[in-house]
């Protein structure tokens, strides 16, 4: 269909969001380029580059046909795309880019769990899913004051793209109250009625966060209930670690109680339900007519 | 005595319940308004414990003080347990601390019975009416719900609860009356019988609005929401004799007479003050894990309890109950992936019903193979004798499933609890 740039020249095209490879995605599908001859660069890394040509110069047959997929499939790959890699794995543009061009050819079964590239996807997917999840499970604030008013604020380190998630549940959860949270990457503010975000967290976010978080005056009122929940004679640490991995607990109010409660609950205290502080309180049974004298006492 | 105190003592007395579920509750958002708290329909486990419990909720009692004498209950009067009492303003408070920081997704309140069950469950709505009404809160509300208190009070409380529940505690009468003289499964099972009516005539109302939407133009005008989470119950596994069939009977009943959301199964935990003839052995947790796997193919599966316990006794311990409904219904197997229905591919154990769902996807498209199994992750050492795929069948198709069962268990499987 186009005979420049002839059928071996490789094409460099670069994204640094999702929305970047998309619009680039769209020149290539139009211009019918198969993903083997793409190479993918970050935005970041953009320089003149002499010995390829990017794919704005890509030439396009004037009635080519706008490549569309199903909106479920373009939400798949927008969430794949979050994916933080490893430096083993494949890229996200060039897989995104390999599935794209599938499903623009109708093989609906480039996004099914039981093909290669399509468990890759979904594995992604399901990943920055968990994180997200993590996020809104994990992340605890600590009131701060500042000359704007009171302020909750909050660190977290997630491991994939996945803070504007996170702040949107939030927003919805505390309504006008303000909020701050921070992460090694960027950080973002809600006002009570907009986000700001910053692409680089200012530096002393981090600081107050973790002050703001000694600080707490509710702190010991978390970490009493945390106690009283746990059943010792139920320890399962398997389970435990399963749904909270152990990368967050330095930054729960409670992680640190872990460690003890389990020991102890392993050497001895494991018999009853009970927590052993409630049970060296007294005691007190009651008489089987008008329990309710003691009840208001 | 200080707050900490009456939290370190009622949230001790109320780890009983099993459940922490906050999920099911409609959409509702602060953003944009004054109050505080949303809630999305999906749960979120906000901590787990060591016991590998998760942390929901803040889940409290009231009181600890009971007039009743449960004997496999912590709080009965006779327990010489110390005893505490919160203000509803304390509980409130609490709430809204712990929400802001994003430690809890809402409130489960339960509570020993005071002075009559009337007054306590009015107190229980006195705290989640300040929560909705005076602080706007629209995060989870979790009440339990008095069986023996006043219909009008139950219908108050639905209308501020995501979720009512009413324990059955004890799966058999007999057992109810040997170990809770004082509770009666009759009112247990009205208060419940009347939770449902008070969804169905929401249900029915939120129906008649989608009908006719100028009748719900006017938010005051709109059918009133009850208990939008559903209801829920707990059994208590191990305090009795009860075996696993009556207790998976009962649990079916429950869900076809009452649409319960879930039964939640208790292994019974020793607690201090142990009454005569009670349990001291440490909680039956695997055969409690057992109990919520054959309830899960109950409730998504489509399994009769009476199939998955022909006869009367308990569910095996060394394998999953879906295995061992397999191995007994060998007759049926291997199925064909590439052309079985799908209800029967969910019978096969080790394929699970999201990756029943890829399958038929897959298979509108091209033949089902081997390697797409391995591909979905489904557990091939389970599956391999129970499949037939485009290039595979079993070797061991005609093997007994004495023989079967042998190969599949682990050389030592563990019989005790899960230490």
């Amino acid at each position: 269909m186009i005979d420049s740039p002839g059928t071996s020249t490789l094409i460099v095209a670069y994204a640094s969001d999702f929305d970047g490879w998309r619009e680039q995605a769209r020149q290539l599908l139009k211009a019918g380029i198969p993903p083997a001859r793409v190479t993918w660069r970050d935005g970041s890394d953009r320089n003149d580059d002499l010995f390829s040509m990017g794919a704005e110069s890509l030439p396009i047959a004037p009635n080519a046909p706008t490549p569309t997929i199903a909106r479920a499939h373009l939400q798949a790959l927008s969430r794949a795309a979050r994916y933080r890699t490893q430096p083993h794995e494949i890229g996200r543009w060039p897989l995104l880019y390999q599935t794209l061009w599938r499903l623009s050819r109708g093989d609906e079964t480039a996004l099914n769990a039981a093909d290669e590239t399509g468990a890759e996807v979904q594995r992604r997917q399901h990943a920055v899913k968990r994180e997200a999840h993590h996020l809104h499970a994990f992340l605890r604030f600590h009131p701060d004051a500042d000359a704007r008013g009171e302020c909750f604020v909050a660190w977290f380190e997630p491991a994939h793209e996945v803070l504007d998630l996170g702040a949107e549940h939030f927003a919805d959860r505390l309504g006008s109250a303000r909020f701050r949270i921070a992460t090694p990457q960027g950080g973002v503010e809600w006002n009570g009625e907009h986000f700001t975000y910053h692409a680089t967290c200012p530096r002393e976010w981090r600081a107050r966060a973790q002050s703001a978080a000694s600080a707490d005056e509710d702190r010991a009122l978390w970490r009493t209930y945390f106690v009283s929940t746990f059943n010792p004679a139920r320890l399962n640490h398997k389970v435990m670690t399963q749904h909270m991995p152990q990368r967050f607990w330095r930054h729960l109010s409670e992680g640190d109680l872990i460690p003890a409660l389990e020991a102890k609950a392993r050497h001895g205290g494991q018999r009853l339900a009970q927590e052993a502080s409630v049970g060296e309180r007294k005691g007190k049974a009651l008489p089987p007519a008008r329990p309710e004298r003691d009840a208001d006492a | 005595m200080e707050l900490i105190d009456k939290l370190s003592i009622l949230a001790d007395a109320a780890k009983y319940d099993a459940s922490c579920a906050s999920s099911g509750a409609p959409q509702r958002s602060s953003r944009g308004k004054t109050g505080v708290g949303a809630s999305n329909g999906t749960g979120i486990c906000h901590s787990f414990t060591p016991d590998g419990r998760c942390v929901s909720l803040l889940k409290v009692l009231m009181t600890n003080f009971c007039l009743f004498d449960c004997q496999y209950c912590v709080n009965r009067r006779s327990s010489n347990i110390p005893r505490a009492r919160f203000t509803p303003e304390e509980i409130v408070r609490l709430t809204l601390s712990f929400y802001r920081r994003n430690t809890i997704s809402g409130l489960f309140l339960s509570s020993g019975i005071i002075r009559s069950s009337d007054y306590t469950m009015e107190q229980m709505i006195e705290v989640a009416r300040q929560l909705r009404e005076v602080h706007e809160f629209r995060g989870y509300i979790h009440l339990k719900a008095i069986p023996e208190a006043d219909p009008k009070l139950l219908e108050q409380a639905g209308r501020y609860a995501d979720r009512l529940s009413a324990n059955v505690e004890l799966p058999t009468l007999t057992s109810l009356k040997t170990l809770a003289p004082e509770k009666e499964l009759g009112t247990i099972h009205t208060a419940m019988g009347q939770i449902r009516e008070g969804i169905d005539a929401a249900n029915d109302g939120a129906r008649a609005d989608a009908r006719h939407p100028p009748r719900s133009a006017n938010p005051k005008r709109q059918a009133p929401r009850y208990a939008p989470g559903g209801q829920s119950t707990q059994m208590i596994v191990g305090a009795d004799a009860t075996d696993d069939r009556t207790i998976l009977q009962s649990a079916q009943q429950l869900y076809r007479s009452f649409r319960l959301k879930r039964v939640y199964y208790s292994a019974f935990s020793p607690i201090p003050e142990r009454p005569a003839g009670l349990p001291q052995a440490a909680p039956p947790m695997l055969r409690e894990h057992r109990l919520y796997q054959a309830d899960f193919l109950i409730r998504t599966y489509g399994f009769q309890a009476e199939e998955i316990l022909g006869k009367p006794g308990n569910l095996e311990l060394d394998i999953d109950p879906k295995l061992a409904w397999a191995l007994n219904h060998r007759d049926g197997f291997p199925v064909d992936l590439n052309t079985a229905e799908p209800g029967m591919i969910g019978r096969v154990p080790g394929i699970g019903l999201r990756s029943v769902q890829r399958l038929v996807e897959l298979r509108r498209h091209r033949k089902i193979r081997f390697q797409d199994l391995v591909a979905l992750r489904c557990r091939l050492e389970t599956l391999k004798p129970f499949v037939v795929t485009q290039d595979y069948r079993p070797a061991d198709a005609a093997r007994d499933s004495q023989r079967l069962r042998q190969t599949m268990t682990e050389p030592q499987p563990a019989q005790l609890a899960l230490i």
